[in-house]
This record gives structure tokens, sequence and C-alpha cells, in this order.
């Protein structure tokens, strides 16, 4: 009897062990996701406010959009080019070989421009300016400069989150914009080329533009402007996070990439449930 | 509306310090500065000066006691409010570092912006001004990766007197050791105490260099007993 109990307890308190780890990890994750919203929230009702708009944060507005939508800008139109390649190429052959050439519009709308541009632009902010923020607000509690700011009266939030935040989320909305066009282009030109399409790009675009619906013309774009937005939160809130240097700066960009990437698949899921 | 309590323009009233690394008993500090007063204190260890001065700029509340900045207590005012009181307060601390993603010029100018509406032309004539008091032939303009420490230090300086703060804080051991900051400081805190401004240097050692001429109402050293008088070596 006495080894019978012995022999239960290890297991009864394996299983407790488990789910106190399963019940922490959820509080965790939980609390981590309810103070995300609450900085979004938070950004957004200080956004409103006219008085935040102060010079210096208009300066670091138009510095933060600048090297989002400009700077990326060779990466957007390289990507695009790359997936209009293969993605259009590859729908307008296959749909051809089913005899189904007129799907080709709704094909390219669902793929497209519904789900692949903004997975593809949110990736894309991360890559270019994502991985620049982290790094640089991963240094500014560690080398002190927050602490001269805050002794200075300056908002943290309103100098360094908000710039930020709508400077991606207006940059994801124009990268958007240059990486469909570009690849829609390619897309054509390709298949032009190899003797897939004999309609000229103006019926191409027609096709393109006639399978859209009213909502296609406001979901995606809002989708990218808001992954945008996230990706910026992610990564201001991962870089700030840092309070001290046994945080190694190394480790701030895998864990700013994958709430970012978790972040761009919630919002991408949602909009596909709420479009 | 109630008046203010104090009319000081910084006021200690038994604050005990949250907790202190070079002393184990809790310390209970009282200090009362008035407009124009310059206090020198003694603070060994760099992180309790740190962490005074964050007590005294409201950043952190004191375990006990009352800290109040032109008479209102930091406590009573919530985190927003905070931040607009200390647009009121100018600060030479941690001179060394500076943003990455901002030029010297920009941080320097930019709390200067952020509160107040006045135009660009004057507040950079007026930190230009102050640049060359302390030696600099006018702002730096890179980035302070590029930017030499001895302008840091100077640029630094021009950003804790600019824009007439009513209360001034200065704490940075590269700033005590500039021997050749001695005159320009004492100029520049002159200025201030004759505008009206409080002067709090907290120094590790009060014989610091750039301190040398500088005359100060109050010399104190924060010890087990609290803030007491202390004598500058010269």
């Amino acid at each position: 009897m006495i080894a019978r109990v012995a022999g239960d307890r290890p297991s009864r308190f394996r299983f407790r062990r488990f789910l106190a780890a399963v019940g922490s990890r959820t509080i965790v994750g939980t609390q981590r996701l309810l103070l995300f919203i609450s900085l979004a929230a938070t950004v957004v009702i200080v956004a409103a406010r006219r008085s935040t708009w102060q010079g210096p944060v208009r300066t670091e507005f138009m510095r933060v959009l600048h090297g989002v939508a400009v700077r990326s800008l060779p990466t957007t139109i390289a990507t695009g080019m790359l997936v209009g390649f293969a993605l259009v190429t590859q729908a307008v052959y296959w749909l051809e070989q089913t005899g189904t050439t007129g799907l080709v519009g709704p094909v390219i709308v669902v793929l497209l421009i519904r789900e692949l541009v903004p997975i593809l632009i949110g990736l894309i902010v991360f890559g270019r300016s994502g991985t620049a923020t982290l790094i640089e607000l991963g240094e500014a509690q560690t080398k002190g400069w927050l602490r001269v700011l805050e002794i200075q009266g300056v908002d943290p939030l309103v100098l360094l989150v908000l710039p930020r935040a709508f400077g991606f989320a207006i940059g994801a909305f124009c990268l958007a914009t240059v990486l469909l066009l570009t690849t829609l282009a390619t897309g054509y030109l390709v298949a032009h080329a190899l003797g897939l399409v004999a309609y000229s790009m103006w019926d191409f675009a027609d096709l393109v533009v006639r399978a859209m619906k009213v909502q296609d013309f406001i979901f995606p774009p809002l989708k990218c402007i808001t992954i945008g937005f996230v990706v910026a939160l992610a990564c201001c809130a991962t870089g700030l996070g840092r309070r001290d240097e046994s945080d190694e700066l190394q480790r701030l960009v895998p864990r700013g990439f994958v709430r970012s990437a978790l972040a761009i698949l919630v919002v991408n899921s949602l909009f596909d449930l709420v479009g | 509306m109630a008046l203010p309590l104090s009319r000081s323009v910084l006021s200690l009233q038994g604050v005990i310090p949250a907790e202190r690394r070079l002393s184990a008993t809790p310390t209970r500090l009282d200090l009362e500065l008035p407009r124009g007063a310059v206090a020198l204190l003694q603070v060994d260890d760099e992180a309790d000066a740190a962490a005074l001065i964050d007590l005294c700029v409201g950043l952190s509340d004191p375990g006990a006691g009352r800290v109040r900045f032109l008479g209102v207590d930091w406590t009573t005012r919530n985190a927003r409010e905070r931040l607009t009181r200390r647009r009121r307060i100018g600060a030479i601390v941690q001179a060394g570092v500076w943003p990455t993603h901002m030029t010297v010029l920009e941080a320097v100018l930019m709390a200067r912006f952020y509160h107040f509406n006045r135009p660009p032309a004057e507040v950079i004539a007026d930190a230009t001004q102050l640049a060359r008091l302390f030696g600099l032939p006018g702002l730096p303009v890179g980035r302070s990766e590029t930017t030499p420490l001895r302008a840091l230090i100077r640029a630094a300086c021009v950003r804790g007197f600019l824009g007439s703060p009513d209360l001034i804080v200065v704490q940075d051991q590269m700033l005590d050791q500039s021997a050749g900051l001695a005159v320009p400081m004492a100029q520049a805190i002159s200025a201030a105490c004759d505008r009206g401004a409080t002067v709090l240097w907290i120094t590790t050692n009060l014989g610091a260099r750039a301190a040398e001429f500088v005359h100060a109402n109050h010399v104190l050293r924060l010890g087990d007993a609290g803030l007491v008088p202390a004598r500058r070596s010269r």
C-alpha cells in the first residue's frame, strides 16, 4: 500500500505541475494580449488629441514614414516582381490548362489582394523597419536616454511609439499599393511573353477590377494599415520592454519577429472573418 | 483654490528614499531650495545620486515624505501632469547618452519644441548663444556616435540651461571632471539664478573641477543622518 501511494504521488504531482505550467502560460499570454490591446487603444486615443502632434512628433513621424515607405521601395518592387512571376503566371497557366481562364480575375483577387499582399507587406515592414525599431528602442532603457527624455517631460509613448505606429500603418498601405501593382504588371508581362495570355494589359486589369467587390476596396487596404500598425506596436513594445543588459539585444529580434508574425496572422484572420 | 504649502522651488520634507546602495539605514532627507538658490550635494554612490534626481523630478515616489516642485507634491499629480510640469526643469544628466535615431542638435532642441510653440529661429539662437558660452562654435549637428565626448558634454549643458527652466538639476561624473567647464558653468548658473532659477548639483566629490567657481548657498553631504552641511575642499 505504501508502495502504491508512493507510486501515485509523482504522477499526480507531474500532472498538477503540467496543469500549473499550462495555466501560468495561459495567464501570462492573456495578460500580454490585454496589455497589447490597451497599448493600441492608448496610442489611438492619444493620437486623436490635437496637442499630441507637436513639432518633434511630426518630425519623427515623417522620418519613420520615409524609412518605411521610401527606403523599403526597392525591396517591395523586387518582391512584387518575384511574386508576380511566380503567382500570376502559375495562376494563368493552370487556369488555361483547365480551360477556366475566365476565373483569372477572381483567383488573383482572392489570392493576391485579399491574402498574399497584406501578409507580405507585414513581413517586409517588419524586416526593413521593424528590426531597426527593435534595436533603437531596445537600447533606450539600457543606455539611459529614455530616462533623459522622461526627465525632460517628454512622453515616450508620444515621441517614440505613436509616430512609429502611424508611420508603419500609412507606409504599409503605400507599400501594399506598390507591391500589388508591381505583381500584377510583372505577372501579366511574363504571361504575355510566354504566350499564356492573348488579351491586352487593359483587358487583364479589367478582368481583375471586375472580379473585385466593394469590400475588396475597403478591407484589404484596412488590413494592410492595421498590419503596419500592429507590427509597429509589437516592435515598440518588445524594444521598450527590454529593461537591462541581462536581456540580450540579439534575442530581441527573434522575439519581435515571433510577436509581429503572430500579430500579422491574427489581424489577417480577423479581417477574413469580418470580410 | 488652495495655496501651495511651500514657496520653495524644490522642497523635500521627511523624504525617505526607497533604498540606498551604500547604506542599510533609512535616511531622512529635508531640503528647501528657494528661488535663486544653488545647492551642491555630495552623494557618494552614483546610483543613489540618480535615484535622488528621480525623486526630485517626480520620476519616482519616495517611500515616505513629500517632494514638492513649485509648491506641488509630485504624488498628487498623474503621469501626464508630471510630464507637463517637468517642462520647467532643465537636466544635465547622462551627458554621454543620446538617442541613437536623432542628431545631437535635434535632441538638444527637442524638449523645447515638444513643450512650447516658440519660433524655431528664436530657440536655435538661444541654443547657439549657450553653445558659445560653453565653448562650442555652434550646436553639434551630427549623431552622437560621431560627435566627440567633449562636445556631447557641452551640448548636454546647453540642453539643461535652454529655455529658462525654474529648476536645473546637474548630475554627471564626466561633467564634474571637466575643468574647462568651470567658468562657463559658473557663468550660466549665475545668470540662471539672477533670473530666479534654482540649481541642484549632485556630485560624488564636492571638489569637482566643473563646480569650482560655482557659488553654492547650500553645501551638503548625504550620509546616514540625512543631508548634513559639508565643506568644500578647494
